[in-house]
């Protein structure tokens, strides 16, 4: 299982880093593109924003497994080690029912709407599944690490 | 009981409520309960409340929204055949337009909408869409030469923009006054009342009135949401969006006028260019859809002229 | 609106007082509150689609570029030149450390656009510095915090463009040159309370440095300023959009750390890619998930209910504007700016609207009423950082916190009533 995470973790660091290379690279090309050689690109800034949408869904779930997004502790941090752990059972179960329900189920299924038939887009026209597959995956990848979280804060509090 | 239970039916659009689309709607919400007996109702979100275009259409495929009001345009992206209303100089008139929107052509069309789990419930109409430019006087297509053109984000656009020789510059919609004003684009196309809306004419000296394009608004439901909706109601709802749409092209044949006086007043000089350069420009463009679906619509469109 | 609105806030703050992460609380939420009004599959689709759709915007698109050349700023010793830069300029002045820690907060918060990263680069070197001379720990703690927050109103800023998305298409480039005179007016304010506070305890003033070493440090710090030229005036001048503006802003910042200063090495790019990837996402999915809470709030029709309502309260604008700004402070106590942004605005802004104010002046407005959210507890992710540089806590940083709370708020009021002070730039040079 561990190893499993921090393969997952791994690639995904990598991916994030690739891909907002990318992101720079295209931008700076659309500029470029303008004055440079007087000839407006007609597809970077759409490339660009389904770029952000992948950095956006494959980042917050990287940003899970590194505990990075915001939340409240004031009150969390009044109770005991256990009480804390057992809090923070409960706030990855939510996470982890957020993303199966919502991002994992809800996210094929918009997958699925947007391939039968197929959705394209307005200036690359390919396929908008593509562009949404993001959701799903990003959303298994932090059920993934949910889990994982949740088997360590178990075993702190039920013992090895 | 059950009967008793009132179907309230969701509709978004991205205009304000100024609109001639936005007072169409809310005339069909009065002629729904009118022939329902109160029994359906039309709850209505202007402004993109629920979403853009594209986005609303989604949400009828999802079936958490029952209507929207979308561009031909915009639908191509799920139902490709609807294409052939962004093409340049398809209709010769706008009687040309209209017969062929309430014909044979313009009922197919709806009805390919329902393989996108959708239905396609009318058309709007959304006038013709003619350049306007910062500072440029532009009377025939070479006078377009180099002139960085904002267009919606769409290949054809591109294309016909390509096709007068000027240069396509993708801008989204929100940024195009500043856009226009600081000279990151020299010019763009829309329709008059849209062109008096956004204020373009503002900053613009010359509304040339080449009507290059007249792509329809088409008015879709959600499968999802219609299929549930008993034979009976489905008629109502038929029937207040006939209502509607007769009621919508007579507002927007005022809100025309009234946008060219407008601008003119403003200081804007409009100009009506021979569009025989024009059409000629398009042709090479139009050749490339020959012995494809797009091509055949094209041919059928084309048969449709009376004038010709 | 029935009981959606308060099935809304109730689940999201029980989820957020469980330490529930910010944007999934809003999403679970937001998910729970539509099962009222529509299926199971429709409504976890609908949210799936905000999640993703909500990011999908050619305006947002800007905010990782601002994000990545922040980061890059960050670690090019620029906290340091632009300090030595303020301490040459207003040093020798009564209270010159508070004044320098001011005007260093704010150089780099406009910068960097992040007050955390102003707070810590800043706050890390200043505060015990200031400590060293005299001053009580916990004032200058409270002085890095809330003059950090002024880099949201001085551009570029990531949260002027979020307004500019959740308001419907106010221009970039108005919003940004209108953030320069409340931003600077708060400095101002700020300054002026910590000249009184020094001369009040007598703290010792700097000597005045000759004019060679200050037009040095000056020249020194320079470089790092002109970011600031090159992408707003970029943006007035109409050379390039706000996303363009973005990746100039990171080209630029690249050239000045790795060949310039030597303080960046290519081998630490991925890491700052990472890094930036990861900051962005977690403002994304902040976007995301607000966009899906405002779209189930308009379904139901909360937004126009709350406007209703308050129209109903008074025939003074002067009152609801006050009203208005009430709320957004006790909002802004609770929630990060971000969301707050998303949900706020189409709830007040058809209000202001209604009552004759520009949806420019009322960003300008709402901005600068979080900013002082971000400072106030309990959620104010700045005070965090504050107190972890100075190794202290929020509870003693709200006594010195008060006066200077109380300066924003005073610039607060006036920026809320007199419309000049956002519309008067951006009216001169053509954007309003
Ligand atoms: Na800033
Ligand atoms: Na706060």
């Amino acid at each position: 299982m561990n190893s499993v995470t921090s393969h997952v973790e791994s690639l995904l660091k990598k991916l994030l880093v690739a891909l907002s290379a990318l992101i720079v690279v295209m931008v700076t090309w659309q500029v470029i593109s303008r004055y440079v050689l007087q000839a407006p690109s007609s597809v970077t800034e759409e490339a660009a924003r389904f770029l952000l949408i992948w950095i956006s869904l494959f980042g917050a779930a990287y940003a899970y497994q590194t505990g990075s997004h915001l939340g409240l502790d004031i009150l969390v941090n009044k109770l005991s080690t256990k009480g804390q752990a057992v809090a923070g059972i409960f706030s990855h179960l939510c996470v982890v029912g957020f993303a199966l329900n919502v991002m994992v189920f809800g996210g094929f299924s918009l997958v699925d709407l947007t391939m039968t038939p197929i959705q394209t887009s307005a200036a690359l026209e390919i396929k908008m599944g593509y562009v949404y597959f993001a959701v799903p995956l990003s959303g298994l990848i932090i059920v993934l690490f949910g889990i994982n979280k949740i088997k360590q804060l178990a075993s702190q509090i039920w013992g090895q | 009981g059950g009967e008793q239970q009132k179907v309230v039916l969701r509709m978004g659009h991205t205009l304000d409520t100024e609109h001639s689309v936005h007072k169409a709607m809310v005339h069909m919400a009065e002629r729904l309960q009118h022939y329902s007996n109160g029994e359906m109702d039309v709850v209505i979100y202007p402004s993109a409340q629920l979403g853009n275009e594209r986005e609303m259409v989604e949400l009828l495929q999802i079936g958490s929204l029952a209507m929207t009001k979308v561009s031909a345009a915009t639908i191509e992206g799920f139902v490709p055949e609807m294409k052939v209303f962004s093409l340049p100089y398809i209709f010769q008139s706008r009687e040309h337009r209209w017969r062929v929107l309430n014909g044979d052509v313009g009922q197919n069309l709806l009805n390919e909408t329902q393989k996108a789990h959708l239905v396609g419930l009318g058309y709007y109409d959304a006038g013709s869409r003619s350049f306007y430019m910062t500072d440029t006087r532009v009377k025939e297509p070479k006078d377009l030469t180099g002139k960085k053109i904002r267009v919606m984000e769409s290949q054809t656009a591109v294309k016909m923009v390509q096709a007068f020789s000027g240069a396509a510059t993708p801008i989204s919609f929100g940024e195009l006054y500043a856009a226009l004003q600081q000279g990151v684009v020299d010019g763009a196309e829309n329709n008059p009342p849209s062109f008096y809306l956004s204020r373009h004419y503002e900053i613009s000296k010359y509304y040339i009135l080449n009507e290059h394009t007249s792509v329809p608004d088409v008015i879709v439901g959600s499968a999802h949401v219609y299929n549930n909706l008993t034979e009976q109601q489905q008629l109502w709802l038929k029937k207040a969006i006939q209502d509607s749409v007769e009621y919508q092209k007579q507002l927007w044949l005022e809100g025309e006028l009234q946008a060219l006086a407008e601008v003119k007043k403003a200081g804007v000089e409009v100009i009506y260019p021979d569009k025989t350069p024009f059409i000629n420009a398009v042709q090479d463009f139009h050749a490339t859809f020959k012995g494809t679906r797009i091509g055949q619509y094209l041919e059928q469109i084309a048969s449709m002229n009376e004038g010709k | 609106m029935d009981y959606s609105g308060l099935v809304l806030v109730i689940t999201f703050f029980a989820l957020l007082l469980l330490n529930v992460p910010i944007s999934f609380s809003i999403g679970i939420a937001t998910a729970v509150t539509m099962l009222f009004t529509i299926d199971f599959a429709p409504a976890v689709t609908t949210v799936a689609q905000r999640l993703a759709g909500g990011v999908n915007s050619f305006v947002l698109l800007a905010i990782p570029f601002f994000v990545l050349s922040g980061l890059i700023m960050g670690r090019g010793g620029i906290a340091k030149r632009l300090i030595e830069c303020a301490m040459a300029l207003i040093g020798f002045l009564p209270g010159g450390l508070a004044l320098v820690n001011v005007m260093s907060c704010t150089l780099f918060g406009a910068i960097s656009g992040s007050a955390v990263a102003a707070t810590s680069a800043i706050g890390s070197f200043m505060i015990p510095q200031m400590e060293k001379n005299g001053y009580d720990k916990n004032f200058a703690a409270a002085v890095t915090c809330t003059s950090a927050t002024t880099g949201m109103l001085i551009p570029p800023s990531n949260i002027l463009i979020i307004y500019a998305v959740a308001s419907g298409g106010v221009s970039i480039a108005a919003l940004f040159v209108a953030g320069y005179l409340p931003g600077i007016l708060v400095a101002l304010a700020l300054m002026l309370v910590c000249a009184g506070y020094a001369k009040a305890k007598g703290y010792p003033t700097a000597a005045r440095l000759p004019f060679s070493v200050v037009f040095e440090k000056v020249k020194a710090a320079l470089p790092s300023l002109l970011l600031i030229f090159i992408v707003i005036g970029g943006i007035i001048s109409g050379v390039f959009t706000a996303t363009e503006a973005g990746a100039i802003a990171v080209i630029y910042s690249l050239i000045l750390s790795v060949i310039v200063y030597k303080e960046v090495k290519m081998s630490e790019m991925s890491e700052i890619l990472l890094k930036s990837a990861e900051t962005t996402a977690i403002v994304m999915l902040l976007i995301g998930a607000s966009s899906a809470m405002s779209w189930i709030m308009s379904y139901v029709n909360i937004p126009q209910a709350i406007s209703e309502f308050l129209l109903t309260l008074s025939e003074n604008p002067l009152l609801i504007l006050l009203l208005i700004n009430i709320c957004l402070l006790v909002i802004g106590a609770f929630m990060d700016m971000t969301p707050a942004v998303l949900i706020f605005t189409p709830i007040f802004l058809p209000v202001a609207e209604a009552l004759g104010m520009s949806p420019l002046h009322f960003g300008i407005m709402i901005v600068l009423n979080l900013s002082i959210g971000l400072v106030s507890p309990p959620v104010g992710s700045v005070l965090f950082v504050g107190c972890a540089v100075a190794k202290t806590s929020i509870e003693k940083l709200i006594r010195p916190l008060i006066p200077l709370y109380m300066a924003m708020i005073v610039v607060l009021m006036l920026v809320t009533y007199v419309p000049a002070i956002s519309e008067f730039l951006p009216n001169l040079f053509g954007l309003g």
